[in-house]
């Protein structure tokens, strides 16, 4: 059931990424989404709050929760079982996100809060219209 | 009998308008029409006019099924939280009675325990647009975050910062303050903010230089509060008996 993502298709995470990724960014930072948003690429379980369970490939994980899988089986409060090639998991609706057994936890959440800290100084810096010293650090975007 | 509703299809913000798509509601198949994906709602309606609408906070999950031993059609599926609306709790209650529910449909109506759901499937005669349905609903339910989210510190402090519209907007005025003419026009707000922001920046820089997950420094201030454990104390094989669940 593999799909081939055309070129063609939007990859629905970016046009929300470009509308919320100041605010969203925030958010992250602030809480362990940050952790599930290292987990893209990784197949893990999802536990949904009715019972109910999602194992997949995390596609996306934004800054409310919403997870992006792919390739999932999902297991219904019955135990019955279907394959869904991609699902969209509301934020409100998950109880537990499995963390892979390899993962290393603190190295994940360190990476990726530098990840955010890189992306506000390229933003702050105007695209490379404007230049600021490394020492000199501009104003972070929310003040 | 699910009752549909003589409601009006949206006019704005429309992402996605899939014609000829039935919609199977718990097992129940209530005809060809048309699904339109809007920013604020999700609604379908069959030719007669007649249909019904989902709120996005209400969707649990949406999925595109291709595994046609669940469901013998390539279908977009949704699961609701709870059922439609009061006067169809009757029904559903009667319906599940009678239903099986061995379709695939997971009819839940009567169950009392929480997280009564409903299951809606929208198949198109169109399968390659299911993609497209599904994307368009991702982007839809991205707008509606969870207003009862528990985690508070969602609310940030200070105005939110668009780069693009500063640039855009003031062509005179520089964009940004240097470091210096910056910390002077911080308010207090921001001041916190700032050093709230730098500490955090300092401690997940510090710790890049300490093992993962071993903390090698002094203690932080925020630890010292008379509940640490000195590893020193604990004698060998002391917690052996303990009930350990892993």
């Amino acid at each position: 059931m593999e799909s081939e993502r055309g070129e063609s298709l939007p990859s629905s995470s970016n046009p929300v990424e470009v509308v919320n990724s100041i605010r969203e960014r925030t958010i992250a930072e602030n809480s362990m989404v940050v952790l599930l948003q290292g987990l893209h690429g990784e197949v893990t379980t999802v536990d949904l709050r009715n019972e109910s369970t999602a194992r997949g490939r995390v596609v996306n994980v934004d800054a409310f929760m919403n997870i992006r899988l792919e390739e999932v089986v999902y297991r219904d409060r019955r135990g019955r079982l279907t394959q869904l090639q991609d699902m969209f998991i509301t934020g409100r609706n998950v109880r537990y996100v499995h963390i892979p057994d390899h993962m290393d936890i603190m190295k994940t959440i360190q990476s990726q809060l530098a990840k955010i800290h890189r992306v506000r100084n390229f933003a702050s810096q105007g695209g490379g219209r404007k230049e600021f010293k490394k020492t000199k650090r501009p104003l972070p975007l929310l003040l | 009998m699910v009752v549909l509703k003589n409601l009006h299809p949206p006019t704005e913000g429309v992402r996605l308008e899939q014609a000829e798509t039935t919609a199977v509601m718990d097992g129940q198949r209530l005809g060809c029409g048309t699904l339109f994906v809007a920013e604020t709602r999700l609604s379908w309606f069959d030719g007669s006019g007649m249909g019904f609408s989902l709120e996005y906070p209400t969707i649990g999950l949406h999925a595109i099924s291709r595994d046609v031993s669940a469901f013998p059609q390539e279908h977009l599926y949704v699961m609701v939280n709870g059922k439609l609306s009061d006067e169809n709790e009757a029904e559903m209650a009667e319906k599940a009675a009678d239903d099986d529910g061995d379709d695939g449909s997971g009819s839940d109506g009567g169950d009392d325990e929480e997280g009564v759901i409903t299951e809606i499937r929208f198949v198109p005669s169109d399968k390659a647009s299911l993609e497209s349905m599904f994307s368009a609903m991702c982007e839809c339910q991205a707008l509606h975050p969870d207003p009862e989210d528990e985690d508070s510190d969602n609310d940030f402090e200070g105005e939110e910062y668009d780069v693009e519209e500063a640039e855009h907007g003031h062509v005179n005025i520089p964009t940004f303050y240097t470091c210096d003419e910056g910390l002077s026009s911080l308010t207090q707000e921001g001041q916190a903010t700032l050093e709230r922001l730098e500490g955090m920046l300092a401690e997940s820089v510090a710790q890049q230089y300490h093992m993962a997950g071993v903390r090698t420094g002094e203690t932080k201030p925020e630890f010292e509060d008379g509940m640490e454990v000195d590893a020193e104390a604990t004698e060998a094989g002391q917690f052996e008996d303990a009930d350990v669940d892993h």
